[in-house]
């Protein structure tokens, strides 16, 4: 008993997050339901970003019914890659990627080879509901095929790793690297296996990494070291992240990006109840960070300022730069 | 945000205290006992008249009802009738209640309620009765058969106690010719009791026909027909058929005489039912109270109002919110991973019927078998719905085969699983195989587990017969129960498991 209540005392004073503080102070106080929507349908967040001017993958079409199916061919063009995925898909399921076409067919990313009578009765199960949560009727996006920046190769497994921000009111608090496993089965879901590896605000540079809880310093499956590693292009990162604030008023987002090895950073999707893991990997707690962040806030809306984006990334980046463990 | 805590925080005060003064005015000022271990016979007694109104005709409904003066002393009465008139008169020693009502049409209920326990002290009331009547006329051959039967009862009897068994014995002695002639084929107690004061008549002891009620709980019963004579000193009291001499303890005079139980001008199909409740707490204090003190309304509006029926009911339903606080408990404070929020209090309602052992047995193995279907059908590619209703109907027949096996080997038990919600099954196995392919085979099985141990914990809690007592004569404890909720819902603190699940920033 005296243990666990020590055990508190030493997470409270680390200020690491628990769920129900999330909950509580984070995601019910400024997470408005009536927004969820903007989120939830990646459609809807895609054409409220561009509107934004903020980076996407690039959306080919949508599919809403049964008849515009046979729009799919003309849809495609002459593209010979590209993506089909559920507009309220969950867990990565029912994602098609489509990286190269022979003549009729097209080769899928792992190596399948399908017709276009398979990507179309693909995405017929799409709209019937069968990858949506709830089974609902859904739609299909056919996207822009993301290619991960050749940075990534020395550390990640297969799949196409992202990178995530949690931005409190615009302003971006903790950053993290996700990393497919073997065992993750190429998705870049923490709890499904897959490796965070923490970003240091300031500078881009990765730190030490978690999975599944632990805290590891190597990836499992190509064992080469995680850390120290600098994310190219990490303002950019940190510029598309806050500026998701005002496209969606969510006041507290997980943003998901990747790096394209041509276009650069682009959203993926908006998390409204992000995880807490991120927290393990960055070895820092996030209510710390949070609470910092609200203060700032407060005193600026007694002089009735409202920061811009890049007010609130140097913000973030001055008072949450990363600090090398002073060595004895 | 400090206004929105200020609200709460006198949100939360208001029911906590309330609750708490409620619960203290029934304990201290009403004086109710905290736990039901006092117990006394205490009886509530329902009688329900369903009839059939016949239309454009005024409704007059007489019925008896017990008369109350005799070892029992009523707590509370109550007649209970929608637009009816209602009125009491006493004649005779009984005493008749009429309802009556203008209009009426279709299918009419009445109820009446009777609480009663025994009396313990005060003075019984001298008796008073006939000890002399005329003979009943009688002719011809049933005469001869009377007197006949009478000249061995004459002579095997000293008084009018030994004259009254001997007679109820010789009517009911089947190889008797005289006895057969004088009842005519009619073996009935009606008419046996009829053939009974017949003979009784020509010897000139009179004789009073009694009907009482059983007071025992959970039996279908009509009123029972008890012969009386008054021997000069007391009522003696004479079973019609077997003879035997006396009234049991636990039989309520309901009237006296030859008139029917009801009598009804206005409709058709009358019938009445009784049902009785011994109450196993001792509400015996409660129900005087309800009968003496001057704020009766107050606990007329305690749940002890309700039918007996609903009673049982919400007996169970005010068990809920104590299983939901529960759950509450061991997921936001635990941290315990459960499947839906509600889904183990609805289990833990389950395994009322099946039993804790043998529900849990029951749970996994439909799970397992549903689990395995759900995933044979994810290869067909289904909607949700008719997948969904698929699994629903192998729930179904699962089920009956279950029954059925358990049946043929002679355990009884396996038939109370057709009462086990099977779409509460359904549902689960759904959640769980989304769980699982979303999730992994690893957490569907913490998340399943986790809501057996839920449902568990929760029957045993909403099982405790002294809680189920306490929260169902205070169910003002419920607010007490809704302040806690409302703090609960702003708790930002760590949850157990979370204390485990960031261990890696304690280890350095």
């Amino acid at each position: 008993m005296f243990g666990l209540w020590k055990r508190w005392k030493a997470l409270e004073e680390l200020g690491i997050m628990g769920i129900n503080r999330r909950n509580a102070d984070y995601v019910l106080k400024y997470n408005k339901r009536h927004l969820y929507p903007l989120v939830d349908d990646k459609i809807i967040t895609k054409e409220r970003a561009i509107e934004s001017g903020i980076n996407v993958p690039e959306m080919y079409g949508i599919i809403s019914t049964e008849k515009e199916i046979d729009n799919l061919e003309k849809i495609i063009g002459e593209r010979s890659d590209f993506v089909v995925k559920p507009a309220q898909g969950a867990g990565g399921d029912g994602i098609l990627v489509v990286a190269d076409r022979f003549e009729d067919r097209f080769r899928t990313v792992s190596g399948r080879i399908i017709s276009l009578d398979e990507i179309q009765h693909q995405i017929s199960s799409i709209l019937t509901g069968l990858y949506s949560l709830g089974g609902l009727r859904d739609r299909a996006l056919i996207e822009y095929r993301v290619v991960p920046d050749q940075i990534f190769k020395s550390i990640s497994y297969e799949g196409v790793p992202d990178i995530r921000i949690i931005v409190l009111m615009g302003y971006p608090v903790m950053a993290m690297l996700r990393l497919p496993t073997r065992q993750s089965g190429g998705k870049a879901n923490l709890h499904q296996g897959a490796i965070g590896v923490g970003v240091d605000l300031a500078t881009g540079m990765t730190l030490g990494g978690t999975w599944l809880n632990n805290k590891i310093s190597k990836h499992p499956d190509t064992t080469n070291a995680v850390d120290g590693v600098q994310l190219p292009n990490w303002k950019g990162f940190m510029t598309l992240a806050a500026g998701c604030y005002e496209l969606c008023g969510l006041g507290y987002i997980g943003v998901d990006m990747v790096l394209d090895q041509d276009k650069g950073p682009l959203i993926l999707e908006l998390n409204a109840r992000p995880g807490l893991n991120i927290q393990i990997a960055n070895n820092s707690g996030l209510t710390l960070r949070a609470h910092a962040v609200e203060a700032r806030l407060a005193e600026l809306a007694k002089d009735g300022i409202t920061e811009s984006v890049e007010e609130r990334v140097r913000f973030t980046q001055e008072a949450f730069a990363y600090m090398a463990p002073v060595q004895v | 945000m400090r206004s929105l805590n200020l609200h709460l925080k006198i949100l939360i005060l208001l029911t906590v205290s309330l609750g708490i003064l409620i619960t203290a005015y029934q304990i201290f000022i009403l004086g109710i006992p905290l736990t039901s271990d006092e117990t006394d016979d205490l009886w509530n007694i329902d009688a329900k008249v369903e009839f059939q109104a016949s239309p454009r005709e005024p409704v007059k409904l007489q019925m008896f009802v017990p008369p109350l003066n005799q070892d029992y002393v009523s707590l509370n009465e109550s007649f209970i009738s929608n637009n009816y008139g209602v009125s009491i008169n006493r004649a005779d020693g009984n005493r008749k209640a009429t309802w009556s009502a203008r209009r009426a049409s279709g299918k009419q209920t009445i109820y009446y309620r009777l609480v009663l326990t025994k009396r313990y002290s005060g003075e019984q009331a001298k008796a008073k009765g006939p000890i002399f009547r005329d003979s009943l006329p009688v002719e011809g051959a049933e005469k001869i058969a009377a007197e006949a039967l009478l000249a061995p009862i004459r002579q095997h009897s000293a008084d009018v106690e030994t004259f009254i068994s001997e007679t109820i014995k010789r009517v009911n002695n089947e190889a008797d010719d005289n006895a057969k002639l004088l009842l005519g084929g009619d073996a009935s107690t009606e008419n046996k009791a009829k053939a009974v004061e017949l003979l009784l008549s020509i010897a000139h002891v009179p004789m009073e026909r009694v009907h009482t009620i059983r007071l025992a709980a959970e039996i279908q019963q009509d009123p029972e027909l008890w012969l009386r004579s008054f021997n000069g000193e007391k009522w003696l009291y004479f079973n019609p058929v077997s003879g035997e001499q006396g009234l049991p303890s636990d039989r309520l005079v309901w009237w006296v005489g030859n008139d029917p139980l009801m009598n009804l001008e206005g409709g058709k199909q009358a019938n009445v039912t009784f049902s009785l409740n011994n109450s196993e707490m001792n509400a015996i204090r409660l129900a005087k109270l309800t009968d003496e003190s001057t704020d009766a309304g107050f606990l007329s509006y305690s749940l002890y109002g309700l039918p007996l029926q609903t009673q049982h009911n919400f007996q169970i339903m005010v068990m809920i919110p104590i299983g939901v606080l529960l759950i509450l408990i061991l997921r936001n404070l635990g941290g315990l991973q459960t499947l839906g929020t509600f889904t183990p209090v609805l289990i833990a309602l389950a395994f009322r019927e099946t039993g804790l052992g043998f529900g849990i047995v029951l749970f996994t193995f439909i799970t397992a078998l549903g689990l395995s279907l759900r995933s044979y059908l994810e290869h067909l590619k289904l909607q949700m719905l008719p997948r969904l209703s698929v699994v629903l109907t192998f729930v179904v027949v699962l089920i009956a085969v279950i029954s059925l096996f358990s049946h043929k080997l002679g355990m009884d038990r396996g038939l109370s699983v057709a009462l086990f919600p099977m779409v509460i099954l359904t549902m689960t196995i759904e959640r769980l195989s989304i769980t699982w392919e979303e999730r992994g085979a690893g957490h569907a099985l913490k998340v399943g587990v986790g809501t057996l141990i839920a449902a568990s914990l929760a029957h045993l809690l909403m099982t405790v017969p002294e809680l189920v007592y306490f929260v169902f004569t205070f169910p003002a404890i419920l607010l007490i129960l809704v302040g806690f909720m409302l703090a609960m819902g702003r708790y930002r603190g760590y949850r157990l498991t979370e204390l485990f699940r960031f261990n890696a920033f304690l280890k350095e």
